[in-house]
């Protein structure tokens, strides 16, 4: 009990207090008379940690495996070093040159390197740390060549030469500064985007994401930390030379990653003290370093996902859970909840066609949509109904064909584009990012609203903070509606499927949307959570949304569409009412899977009331 | 013509990398970093069975071959199979391939060995160039790998297996194929040819740890310029980066070589980046 009460105690001190007392210390650590290799191990440490806090941010939150970072160290360590010896001693000066010229070449590799799927940015990235004796050894006369950069003036700040304790406080500042810029981007929206484009990319440009921006942000916005790395190194020896940004150190950065845990903020800093004290401790470990930087990456992929930071969080949520500070479970569906009135748009597609290689799928098939109405679009497996939403979401190129959103023609453009017009969808199978909460997941269908910028971000702007605010009031509002509201805090992926439905149709709506695509949004429900999910559509329909269904469950789509739809072998079978709809013996027959010659003639005649009843 | 068969022989290299790149690219969709890992191990396996036990030339290449497959049976194991994505495969055969270097340096040193190679030491006089045998040796046997490996995939059972696995491995394993042994087969078949391979490239390049790094990286740029999956393509790159850098290197300046040879990717991935023989995949919901 009494473990149970200090942990409570502990949890309500607000997270970032840790790190923060940590920083302090760290800047009082000079009063305590350390000596100097004490300072300078820790100097080296924090070098590393800036180094690998920017392979989190891409490799941990981006998704992207970049082993390039050492070249933007080095990038940033000669720049500094340079105009340096040219006379720009202000280290204020070098760390915004350095920070910059890292993050050119972040933008430069970036670009192509991120055009071509996770293979291609590692490569070019590595490739980056083959080239930079080369382009060292071309500019040899600034740069020094093989021998290395030396006779770099001692670093000043607003024209105060800095003594060595000074040049120490100014690396913890810098870090810290960093880290606290790095946790601010890391809890907010960008973050959550983050998450959820290493999760899926089809779920990220669903919700307007652009997969490549978003990917570039984040490899680029890591570069910078690499390049202040870079120009606090050329100050602490006043000497830069190759040694210091070969693949031994590109290795050692990405296997202190993988030991702090790639996903997590100050990891880096774990891992980093543990791979620069380890490589400080003696020569002969230099010999092995490879074969156990090599071990830490194998066994940190193979073992601990999530590194130290990784199994520390499951730790947390373990006695959250034992001290009771875990939420309960769900609740019903709010019925209170009143949506706000959502212009819905008018979705018309003719003549569409579409074919996979050889197999045509879709033939001429026409479909409209109107605000306020629930359109149902029904058929046999493989008819062609997945296919049709994936068209009018763009995730293919159809053949032919017209698609407009309220008049305006819906082209073949990418994803996130056609997603920004106002088109919002579910997944058959619910595409829920791991590792964050309800709430945010929701959160994260309003990532086109309401634009954010990673410096409002960093600074906590009162825009941005604003812009929170209500990300979060109307995710709360949305998950109201769905009854979720209960389970606001828990991690998402862990709820039961019925649960990730709903959820999914919360996410889809917190955007607004003028059309809603709900594909197959009910199977593997109980009853209860089917009733519950009709009720939810009808309230989002009488709010004005035009939304589209794909179901299998004839009973549902009878009781809650406006007009029914049916696709069999890729083109329109029927559409109308759905009175209509439960008439058309075509339709019947498609569902019963028997064909006309099967039937007996006077079947329909003598026994419509029975017929009635098969669904 | 001395240069072009310099470039081509050092294509070749390349070309190797990349195929070793593609059996396991086609067979589990996932990318080997450690490939070229893997023919460091069999160029200084063959420096040991050559130079420090005096083996004859044709149990030097069996025991390349026997080595290194037992080395890449090991990665496929360790580092492979237990790891379900692919994003984190990079990164546990990176590891992997870092272990081996650590390890190579640990057992060979540091310093570049002189792998021999049967045939004449002096170099011989072709249409007007000068070249060595193991040179033309290594041109060929990168020609002729490709050829025989397209043929097995279009001709055997076993190689249209592999196909249809590349497209679909759920597909495949409902038809009765096996999935994880032809994987497992895929990277021990890797290793043997690695081992082959570093038998050639070791007279080249020279056995030395940090050849890796170097050979991991042309040989993927080879794999971009020729398309992922495609063996033709693969050895097509690999003859334009081994020219590009030989050609860059006598004109520009040493220094420029591997510049010239990140610019030709940079160029693929933002002109073609699907290479010269790759094809567009629609993604899938």
């Amino acid at each position: 009990m009494t473990t149970v009460n200090w942990w409570k105690t502990l949890r309500a001190v607000p997270s970032w207090v840790y790190p923060a007392t940590l920083g302090v210390f760290l800047l009082v650590l000079p009063a305590l008379q350390p000596g100097y290799s004490v300072t300078r191990q820790v100097e080296l440490t924090l070098i590393l940690a800036l180094i690998v806090s920017g392979l989190n941010l891409s490799l941990g939150y981006a998704g992207q495996l970049a082993i390039g970072q050492v070249a933007m160290y080095a990038a940033g360590a000669y720049t500094a070093g340079i105009i340096a010896v040219a006379g720009v001693t202000d280290i204020l000066v070098q760390l915004l040159a350095a920070g910059l010229a890292a993050l050119v070449v972040g933008i430069v590799t970036g670009i192509p390197g991120l055009r071509l799927g996770s293979w291609s940015l590692a490569m070019t990235s590595f490739f980056l740390v083959l080239l930079v004796p080369d382009i060292v050894s071309i500019f040899e006369e600034h740069t020094g060549g093989q021998l290395g950069l030396s006779g770099i003036p001692g670093a000043t700040l607003l024209g105060f030469e800095l003594t060595p304790t000074h040049f120490y406080l100014t690396v913890v500042t810098v870090t810290i500064l960093w880290f606290a810029a790095f946790r601010n981007i890391i809890a907010s929206r960008h973050g959550i985007a983050f998450q959820v484009l290493k999760q899926s990319p089809v779920l990220a440009s669903s919700v307007g994401m652009s997969v490549f921006r978003v990917k570039l942000s984040g490899y680029a916005t890591g570069a910078i930390p690499a390049g202040l790395a870079g120009a606090l190194f050329a100050n602490l020896d006043l000497f830069v030379s190759l040694e210091a940004f070969g693949f031994h150190v590109a290795t050692g950065a990405l296997a202190a990653s993988i030991l702090g845990g790639s996903v997590s903020v100050y990891g880096a800093v774990l891992g980093a003290a543990v791979v620069e004290y380890a490589s400080s401790q003696s020569d002969s470990f230099q010999e092995y370093s490879l074969v156990f930087f090599g071990l830490f990456l194998l066994i940190g992929g193979v073992l601990m996902s999530g590194g130290v930071a990784g199994v520390a969080r499951t730790f947390v949520a373990r006695l959250d859970r034992a001290a009771g500070l875990a939420g309960r479970g769900p609740s019903k569906a709010g019925d209170g909840e009143a949506i706000h009135r959502i212009e819905g748009g008018l979705l018309d597609a003719t003549g569409v066609s579409k074919a996979f290689g050889g197999n045509q799928v879709l033939t001429d098939v026409s479909l409209r949509a109107e605000p306020g109405r629930v359109t149902a679009l029904i058929g046999p497996n493989g008819s062609g109904k997945t296919t049709l939403l994936n068209l009018v979401c763009g995730y293919y190129r159809r053949d032919a064909g017209e698609i407009t959103l309220d008049g305006t023609p819906i082209r073949t453009a990418a994803t996130h584009r056609i997603a920004r017009l106002g088109v919002a969808r579910t997944f058959q199978t619910p595409l829920i990012p791991p590792g964050i909460t309800v709430r945010d997941v929701v959160a994260s269908g309003r990532y086109t609203v309401e634009g954010t910028s990673f410096a409002g971000a960093i600074l906590r702007t009162p825009r941005f903070r604003a812009i929170q605010r209500r990300d979060r009031q109307r995710a709360d509002e949305m998950l109201r509606l769905v009854g979720l509201e209960d389970v606001a805090d828990t991690e998402a992926a862990t709820l039961p499927l019925g649960m990730r439905r709903m959820l999914e149709v919360a996410r889809a709506l917190v955007a607004e949307p003028k059309v809603l695509l709900l594909d197959e949004a009910a199977s593997g429900l109980d009853e209860g959570e089917v009733e519950t999910l009709a009720g939810v559509i009808r309230r989002i329909r009488d709010a004005g949304c035009t939304i589209i269904l794909v179901e299998h469950n004839f009973g549902l789509v009878l009781s809650l569409a406006d007009e029914i739809v049916v696709l069999a072998r890729g083109s329109v079978l029927a559409s109308g009412t759905p009175s209509d709809i439960a008439n058309d013996p075509r339709v019947r027959d498609e569902y019963l899977g028997a064909s006309d010659a099967d039937v007996r003639p006077d079947d329909s005649v003598t026994e419509p009331a029975a017929r009635q009843e098969t669904p | 013509m001395t240069l072009i068969y310099a470039g081509l022989s050092l294509g070749a290299v390349y070309a190797l990398v990349a195929i070793g790149y593609n059996i396991v690219f086609v067979a589990s969709r996932s990318f080997n970093f450690a490939q070229a890992q893997l023919m460091m191990i069999g160029a200084f396996v063959a420096y040991t069975g050559h130079v420090t036990l005096g083996l004859p030339a044709i149990v030097v290449v069996a025991l390349a071959m026997v080595v290194v497959m037992l080395v890449a049976a090991i990665l496929e194991r360790v580092a492979v199979r237990p790891v379900a994505d692919h994003q984190t495969q990079l990164i546990t055969t990176l590891g992997f391939g870092t272990v081996l270097t650590g390890l190579a340096q640990l057992i060979w040193g540091s310093q570049p060995l002189d792998v021999p190679f049967f045939g004449a030491k002096e170099a011989m006089t072709l249409f007007g160039g000068r070249l060595y045998s193991f040179e033309l040796g290594l041109i060929v046997l990168s020609v002729v790998l490709v050829a025989v490996i397209h043929l097995y995939n279009r001709r055997m059972m076993s190689g249209l297996a592999i196909v249809a696995m590349s497209q679909d491995d759920e597909a495949a394993v409902l038809r009765g194929i096996n999935v994880r042994k032809l994987a497992f087969a895929a990277f021990a078949i890797t290793g043997l040819l690695a081992g082959l391979m570093g038998f050639f490239i070791g007279p080249k390049t020279f056995a030395v740890a940090t050849l890796g790094s170097a050979l991991a990286l042309k040989g993927f740029v080879a794999l971009a310029i020729g398309g992922f999956g495609s063996f033709y393509g693969g050895l097509v790159g690999g003859f334009v980066v081994g020219l590009v850098e030989e050609h860059a290197a006598r004109y520009l300046g040493s220094e420029f070589s591997n510049l010239s040879v990140f610019l030709i990717l940079i160029l693929v991935l933002m002109l073609r980046p699907t290479g010269l023989f790759g094809q567009t995949q629609e993604r899938t919901v």
